[in-house]
């Protein structure tokens, strides 16, 4: 008879969601549940009325991680919307400060997994904080590609965080000959240490993969070499940057994606009857806890051609490498290979980049009301802003954030899996939940707040 | 170098009334004229894991947070803390795991201090724009405080 366990919060990836998994007598998941326990409401509506340049800025504090990734998408579909072509050095600077972010993304990424996976030939596990080696020297390295990164975004971008520089028609400001020669600087430094990274990263993940168990709180768990498939399908629009409703060949389109609720995807009502106490964090909720994933969801169930899809490093891959790996290895290594790939775009960009160079359009339309969108391709995946503008003014705001497609999809490829490491399925699709308050809470009995959420 | 010897990060979500208290600082702050060893970052949500994971403790020696804080006083009530002043996880990072104590990794090798401020109206989970007129008002003193702890001499006039 199937039981019901529940994991809640789910840990190492950015927000809160929690996982309700239905399970047979050996375990193994029948049908996963993972959703976003932490609401957020309201930017669509904060937006109506809001400057075209306003938006963007406001769009990028939806999220601690991925305020890039909504800096650009938000831009291009203002954009979009008004029909806006701008120079190609601003292009070149955008797509650098993409290629910024997805590496430092990879690398912050690699610290939250670490920890599932095992040093070859051994039965321990990787502690990135280790101060012992051959841990010591990744760490290192690791925290040098993010600085790197960082570094380069804030010269292309403005911020380190929040980039300032990108604007609707282009960019505020280009950068000197100084700076472009740091960036390419910095990013040779960077393309040799993801390639090591590359290198281990894979053999850490191959070395998994020929494991027949893993540890978990104490037992030895299978690994199925099926872990994490799914025939859900995958969506990306290109490589490494994105489409817009404006490109020439957009290769997102609006007609064939729909929304649904979540109380058709997930199950309903339940109690949950096999609780470990001895699972990692506090163990599992104990029994008798009341779960109801329909009602508890706070996202929509995005559909394309009629399903939930894949977004990430593998649908890029699958759709433009001929990428064939499946489940969450493929996953994982689909990523790593991006390291390179995203050193490899920033280092042509920087090349083609003219410093002295136009970055802003010599006239910028105000808009008549139509529809625009733009998908960015965030390291997580497609990020799309759907966007109507009038008069400069911002009438009609949509957002489709990554991680909201791959509930449903990962939801699915939960199936099958040991329920003890269905967060290593999680893990693998890299989730940024969504965002929430940020508040120091000094006196947790008198105070409101239960803890600080950050993003 | 990315981080210079002191640091001041703004932390907080400008969509959640007074939880952009932080950002708000660093706005002013960035105004104003600063020495070259002083670095002011808005972190927005992004504080643990991009800017405490990134220190340098060869070349940072000063941190200075700036973020809302709860400790039940007036609305605009300002508060200076140490790391240990802090219950476990107030800085909880994004990853609810071991990087969530950032900074009592930092606090041997870095000075920080946090200040505080009372918020009065934090909305999450709907979002609405725009600091309460109690936190508003506190900015000009935060200010003042900041460039007191940094050392940066700045007159009275404030």
């Amino acid at each position: 008879m199937s039981k019901v366990v529940e994991i809640s919060p789910t840990t190492r990836h950015e927000g809160h969601s929690k996982l309700v998994l239905k399970v047979d007598d050996a375990g193994i998941v029948e049908r996963g549940d993972w959703l976003s326990i932490t609401p957020v409401r309201g930017v669509e509506k904060l937006a109506i009325g809001k400057t075209m340049e306003q938006v963007p800025k406001i769009a990028s504090r939806v999220c601690g991680i991925c305020p890039i990734a909504h800096t650009l998408a938000g831009i291009e579909a203002m954009e979009a919307s008004i029909k806006c072509w701008y120079p190609d050095d601003a292009r070149r600077l955008r797509v650098i400060l993409q290629c910024a972010n997805r590496a430092h993304s990879i690398a912050l990424h690699n610290i939250l997994i670490l920890p599932d996976f095992y040093i070859p030939g051994t039965d321990t596990k990787i502690n990135p904080f280790t101060p012992q080696e051959p841990v010591r020297s990744v760490a290192k390295r690791i925290q040098r590609i993010r600085e790197i990164s960082q570094t380069i975004g804030q010269i292309a971008g403005g911020e380190a965080i929040h980039p300032s520089n990108p604007r609707v028609g282009g960019m505020y400001r280009n950068v000197s000959d100084h700076a472009k020669l740091k960036m390419y600087d910095l990013a040779k430094e960077g393309l040799t240490l993801a390639h090591e990274q590359m290198d281990f990263m894979i053999a850490v993940i191959r070395n998994m993969q020929k494991r027949d168990w893993t540890e978990v709180g104490g037992k030895q768990i299978p690994i199925p070499k099926t872990l994490g498939y799914h025939d859900q399908g995958y969506m990306a629009t290109d490589p490494v940057y994105g489409t817009t409703s404006h490109s020439e060949n957009p290769t997102w389109s609006y007609e064939r994606f729909k929304e649904t609720r979540p109380w058709d995807w997930y199950m309903g009502e339940a109690e949950v009857n096999l609780a470990d106490p001895s699972y990692p964090i506090g163990g599992t909720s104990p029994v008798g806890t009341k779960v109801n994933p329909q009602m508890e969801a706070c996202t929509g169930i995005p559909l394309y051609d009629g399903q939930p899809v894949e977004v990430g490093p593998r649908a890029r891959l699958v759709t433009f490498k001929n990428f064939d790996e499946k489940g969450t290895f493929g996953q994982h290594i689909a990523r790593q290979l991006e390291y390179t790939d995203s050193f490899y775009a920033m280092l042509s960009a920087i090349d083609d980049l003219n410093p002295h160079g136009k970055v802003l359009a010599d006239h910028i339309p105000q808009g008549d009301g139509s529809m625009g969108w733009a998908a960015n391709e965030a390291p997580r995946g497609t990020d799309v802003h759907l966007a109507k503008v009038k008069d400069g003014r911002v009438q009609w705001y949509s957002m489709l954030v990554p991680t909201t497609w791959n509930f449903a999809t990962c939801s699915r490829a939960l199936t099958g899996a040991p329920w003890q490491i269905a967060e290593m399925v999680v893990r693998a699709y890299d989730p940024c939940v969504s965002c929430a308050t940020h508040m120091i809470v000094i006196d947790e009995e008198k105070r409101i707040v239960a803890q600080k959420l950050i993003q | 170098m990315l981080y210079p010897e002191i640091v001041v990060v703004g932390c907080g979500n400008p969509l959640f009334a007074d939880d952009g208290f932080g950002p708000a600082v660093i706005e002013e702050l960035s105004k104003r004229p600063l020495p070259e060893n002083v670095k002011v970052v808005d972190a927005g949500l992004g504080g643990p894991h991009f800017v405490f994971t990134l220190l340098d403790p060869e070349s940072t020696r000063k941190l200075v947070i700036i973020d809302i804080a709860d400790f039940g006083a007036d609305p605009g009530t300002l508060r200076v803390f140490r790391p240990e002043d802090l219950p476990a996880g107030s800085y909880r990072d994004a990853h609810s795991w071991d990087l969530s104590e950032p900074l009592e990794r930092l606090k041997d090798s870095i000075n920080i201090t946090i200040v505080g401020c009372q918020p009065k109206r934090v909305t999450s989970p709907e979002m609405e724009i725009g600091l309460t007129d109690e936190v508003t008002n506190a900015i000009p003193r935060t200010v003042h405080l900041v460039l007191n702890l940094i050392g940066v001499e700045y007159g009275t006039a404030i």
